[in-house]
């Protein structure tokens, strides 16, 4: 392979982007061209990974240099290379394709509305890219950077009304959620990354391909870093793929237009936490953490996602909880994968599990929106739609029936390896695979419950879902753009033939199992006991076991629930308040907090902030009391005009609050100042005393021109408080004042001054030669060795004395005022 | 000298605290301008002068003479470190003074007060 | 803000050359001696402005005829640029050249530091930040 390859799966990854973008050069009519510009995008990536699959065949797991590295950031581990395994290419094809299907979908479901049409083009090829990056990037952390990407672009599309204040909110929600499990991933990643640092050269493990290559000897599954770093990746998978209690943001994020939701929130990004599990899975199951959290939390939501959309009215919501509850499946037939079964991982056909999935919900939202849009979305309202929309209708029968998992399609297969793994993993869990069971037959039933509503209502037979007293949902609203004309000729059908085509794969698979098989084995890492390919509906029959009995048990009460007037209303669910609950504490919780420590007053800011230096002060001097031994010092009597200079200094300090009149204390404060000269003169620094004896006689100026602007009060001091800013400001004093004892006493050698000093004139081998040029070592230091410092300090005069000049108004009023003026008085004098 | 330094920068930082604790503007302002003083001592006291017995005018200043020893360099001179620290530090505190006053000017112009308590009262009418 | 006292005005007659000579010398030896821009441009500043209050304003402008925020602009340019040109030539940013130029006629050897016009651009702010403050709070006294 070489760099052409990268450049190849580069473009790709890209290529949505690229045409999604190129469709904004066309004018805003040409609809027709647009679409297939748009369509061009998804087509080119999956043309390009077919020559790649074609050419290199799928990438073995064992192969760390899976594709060649373009350097990038190398600095931060960040390059590009692609790693197109099983996995790899499964989900860029899934994404790719169902993206053909979206862009055609979106082109019938819009209709001939050109404004959103121009919107919504780029902003789905942007989505596409980043989810085919998240799944073929081999860089860990670029893989992060793409899923940063989907939680923007998922932003975009579920806030896609800008002036749906609810949508935007819903769209804030999911942002905020799978935003916050980026971070997450990315400190897991980042962790991980310096966790598998060896020290022996090469680093630790950045790249997905030498994780699956080298992390089997490099993790031990008692390092608290590993499982710390899982344990945080795992955090950010749970967020995406809507594992409780953060599946909230999924039903939620059903404010979108359903193009975007059949896209997103069925096939492709609420995937990406799955496929991020289904990465790990070969290196981390070794965890105990792998098995204990993944099946547990998938279970449960399976159940919870389950349950819920059985009490929902809204298709899309139905649809969006049945997307909680399969995620959760998903969860747990990975994390079933992490134990043993029979000496292999109790895992089958993982792959077809996630493939089974995207291939009926997708179709099942894209005639959700099309029904939404020529009848309803609101069940009760749609009894007897089918003598309406045949087609939508047979349709969403077709994937509903694939939902239920019946005999025929390949979801009652893939419902069989989960059943038959949660019987397997009583080797491990011992009698808890019952519960299991159970939870599982309760989702099974729910489905099939859903199904023969869908069916009843649909075809307009008896103990179907009559219109309550609810108001219907439909997808005029929920796109903004009213009861617009719809669209006629052939790309009208393009409303409910891309989801046929996909959903015709569910049967594909289920009528004919060997053609699937061929097209998934190779893909697939995980073929332990089925290894003679998917079996079909009748090797279920023919070999029944405990996963058969319980399919039947599930399928009767399904029925059974289906048909009776039970659970029928729609209840709310209680997750959907922890996001308002968390931005109310966030917002109003944060702001009376600041409130409460922001008083506005400047004493009460002052009070903090010597208080905690105090604090600090004390506490220091408890843990090192050699601070407080008395430094070694010289008579403070020896040097006559030092000690004159100091007593100068502290009466003119004492007087100031003293004295009342305003001439005698600038006058106080300038002789304090000129004493402070002296006090440089002795230190032998003849720079400062200069530059502080213009600065003392600019000061007074200045106070002087002040002063005399400000209106003479005198001092309003009160007597209270007096006492308690005397003693806080004499123990601050001392408190500085020991400080600055103890630190001119303290012996750190050599001192930094030093190398000033040493290469102020001409330098030495630790500058290369290069010295100052100067004798004046503080100058020189000045303009040279800080010589950024001072080149941001007269940027701060200038913009000092900016403020200054821009504080107080012209004097002058400007020519076009005195115009005025002058116009105003001859209209008064009319 | 140390000593007397250090009593200096205690002396002066006290007395400024209590003028930034007080309730009128003026005396604020007048307060940071005396920090600015304590704070330069406070520095300048750490550069270890070599003023032991009889100190000579400037004779140890950091400038760099025929007697000067690259090997041992703290030996003739002071630390100019401090020096060039402080240097910047004035200047700059004369430019943040001039803004102060030039706000406080402004401030007595529109609210007609300078005491912290009325001018608070004022930006609650304000809001 | 004027003060109308015949000792300021008389004595600011003699001072204020002296005082703006020292300032050139302080800046252009500052890099061997004590000075440099930061002191030179205070002593300038100084200078020009207890001239402004000895002499008035009209004084002051025959003195410096131009705006205060002029000699900002032009020092922070000139800082700017002194600090830029080695980027140009290929050094790290601020990087200064020292060097001796011997003088065509007399043949004295003249010690250069390129740092001498950062310094300066230094000296031309601290004037301009220091007398454009003062004109600007006397100008709204009077």
């Amino acid at each position: 392979m070489t760099a052409s390859t990268t450049i190849w799966l580069l473009l790709c990854v890209l290529a949505p982007t690229l045409l999604g973008l190129a469709t904004l050069f066309l004018p805003q009519k040409a609809i027709t061209l647009r679409t297939l510009l748009a369509l061009a995008g998804p087509v080119l990536s999956i043309v390009i990974l077919a020559q790649h699959l074609a050419g290199h065949g799928v990438a073995a797991a064992a192969d760390p240099m899976a594709t060649p590295v373009i350097s990038w950031i190398p600095l931060l581990n960040m390059n590009l290379s692609f790693l197109v395994d099983g996995l790899g290419a499964f989900f860029g094809l899934l994404v790719a394709g169902i993206g053909v299907l979206i862009v055609l979908y979106a082109r019938g479901y819009f209709g001939p509305d050109e404004a959103s049409l121009y919107r919504f083009y780029p902003t789905l090829g942007f989505f596409t890219t980043a989810m085919m990056g998240i799944v073929l990037s081999d860089y860990l952390l670029v893989t992060v950077l793409f899923w940063e990407l989907t939680s923007i672009s998922s932003f975009l599309l579920i806030g896609w009304d800008r002036y749906d204040k609810h949508a935007v909110k819903l769209a804030m929600q999911a942002f905020f959620t799978t935003g916050l499990g980026g971070m997450f991933l990315m400190g897991g990643v980042l962790m991980f990354g310096f966790a598998t640092d060896i020290g022996l050269g090469g680093g630790g493990l950045w790249r997905w391909s030498e994780v699956l290559a080298l992390g089997p000897g490099r993790i031990s599954p008692s390092d608290p870093f590993i499982i710390a770093s899982f344990a945080l990746m795992l955090f950010g998978a749970a967020t995406k793929s809507a594992q409780w209690p953060f599946h909230y943001w999924l039903p939620g994020a059903m404010a979108a237009p359903t193009p975007v939701s059949a896209y997103l929130h069925s096939a492709t990004m609420v995937k990406a936490g799955v496929f991020l599990v289904a990465r790990m899975f070969p290196v981390f199951a070794v965890l105990d953490l792998w098995s204990n959290i993944l099946v547990p939390l998938g279970a449960f939501t399976m159940v919870l996602g389950a349950v819920v959309a059985l009490n929902q009215h809204d298709l899309k919501r139905i649809f969006a909880y049945t997307t909680v509850s399969q995620l959760g499946l998903l969860m747990c037939v990975y994390g079933l994968g992490g134990m043993a079964a029979g000496g292999h991982p109790n895992i089958e056909w993982g792959i077809t599990q996630i493939a089974n999935h995207a291939f009926y919900k997708a179709p099942l939202f894209i005639i959700a929106g099309a029904l939404g849009h020529y009848i309803s979305r609101d069940i009760t309202q749609l009894n007897g739609a089918f003598r309406k929309q045949p087609w939508m209708v047979l349709t969403m029968l077709l994937g509903g029936y694939a939902l239920a998992a019946g005999p025929g399609t390949v979801s009652f297969p893939a419902k069989e390896f989960f059943l038959h793994a949660i019987h397997e993993s009583a080797e491990s869990i011992g009698p808890w695979w019952m519960l299991l069971m159970a939870m599982a037959a309760v989702t099974a039933m729910c489905n099939v419950a859903i199904f023969v509503r869908l069916l009843t209502t649909l075809m307009g037979w008896p103990g179907g879902m009559k219109p309550g007293a609810s108001h219907g949902h439909d997808d005029h609203a929920a796109h903004g753009h009213g009861e617009h004309e719809h669209e006629h000729g052939p790309w009208a059908q393009m409303i409910w033939i891309p989801a046929l085509a996909l959903v015709s794969l569910q049967y594909v698979g289920g009528l004919a199992p060997g053609l699937w098989s061929q097209w998934f084995a190779p893909l697939e890492t995980n073929i332990h006991h089925f290894a003679e390919g998917v079996p079909s509906a009748l090797h279920a029959f023919t070999h029944p076991g405990v996963p058969l009995y319980v399919s039947l048990i599930a399928i009767i009460c399904g029925v059974s629930i289906g048909l009776s007037p039970l659970m029928r209303g729609a209840i709310v669910d209680v997750h959907d308040r922890i996001y308002p609950a968390m931005y109310w504490l966030a917002v109003t919780g944060g702001g009376r907090a600041f409130r409460l420590v922001q008083t506005g007053r400047f004493r009460n800011y002052m009070v903090f902030v010597l208080l905690a230096f105090l604090a600090a002060y004390v506490a220091s001097m408890v843990l090192d009391p050699t601070m407080l031994d008395w430094p070694q010092v010289e008579s403070p009597f020896e040097f006559f005009p030092g000690v004159l200079l100091g007593a100068i200094i502290c009466t003119t300090a004492i007087l100031m609050p003293i004295v009342q009149s305003r001439v005698v204390r600038v006058i106080i404060l300038g002789s304090c100042g000129f004493s402070v000269v002296g006090m440089y003169l002795l230190y032998q620094a003849p720079d400062l005393a200069l530059t502080q004896l213009m600065f003392e006689i600019i000061s007074v100026i200045l106070f002087v021109l002040v002063l005399r602007m400000l209106p003479d009060k005198g001092e309003t001091d009160r007597a209270s408080g007096r006492w308690w800013r005397f003693s806080l400001g004499t123990l601050t004093g001392v408190a500085i004042g020991w400080l600055t004892l103890v630190s001119a006493q303290s012996g750190a050698e050599p001192r930094l001054g030093e190398f000033f000093a040493q290469h102020s004139y001409s330098g030495t081998e630790l500058t290369d030669g290069r010295g100052g040029g100067g004798n004046n070592i503080v100058n020189v230091t000045l303009v040279d060795f800080r010589g950024f410092d001072t080149l941001g300090e007269i940027t701060v005069l200038s913009i000092a004395a900016l403020g200054v000049f821009s504080l107080f108004p012209r004097r002058k009023p400007l020519p076009t005022e005195l115009e005025f003026d002058d116009q105003m008085a001859r209209g008064v004098a009319l | 000298m140390t000593i007397i330094l250090s009593i200096c920068v205690a002396v002066v930082f006290a007395v400024s605290l209590y003028l930034m604790t007080g309730r009128e503007l003026k005396s604020i302002a007048m307060g940071v301008f005396l920090l600015g003083h304590a704070a330069n001592l406070s520095i300048i006291a750490m550069s270890r002068t070599p003023v032991r017995h009889e100190p000579q005018l400037l004779k140890g200043a950091p400038i760099l003479t025929e007697g000067f020893d690259p090997a041992n360099p703290m030996s003739s001179i002071v630390d100019p470190l401090p020096q060039a620290l402080i240097l910047t530090a004035i200047v700059i505190g004369f430019a943040v003074m001039a803004f102060l006053l030039s706000l406080l000017v402004l401030t007595s112009r529109k609210t007609g007060t300078l005491s912290i308590e009325e001018l608070g009262v004022v930006a609650t009418q304000d809001d | 803000m004027t003060i109308s006292s015949p000792v300021l005005r008389n004595s600011m007659r003699l001072i204020l050359p002296l005082m703006l000579l020292y300032a050139l010398y302080a800046m252009l030896k500052g890099h061997n001696e004590p000075g440099g821009g930061f002191i030179g441009g205070m002593i300038m500043a100084t200078a020009i402005c207890t001239y402004r209050m000895s002499h008035g304003f009209a004084a002051q402008l025959r003195l410096m005829p131009v705006h205060p925020r002029v000699l900002i602009f032009l020092g922070l340019g000139l800082a700017l640029g002194t600090s830029t040109v080695p980027l140009l030539l290929g050094e790290p940013f601020l990087r200064s050249a020292v060097g001796v130029f011997h003088l065509p006629f007399s043949g004295h050897a003249f010690h250069y530091a390129s740092a001498m016009a950062f310094d300066l651009g230094v000296m031309l702010v601290v004037v301009g930040v220091g007398v454009g403050m003062i004109t600007q709070l006397s100008e709204e006294l009077e």
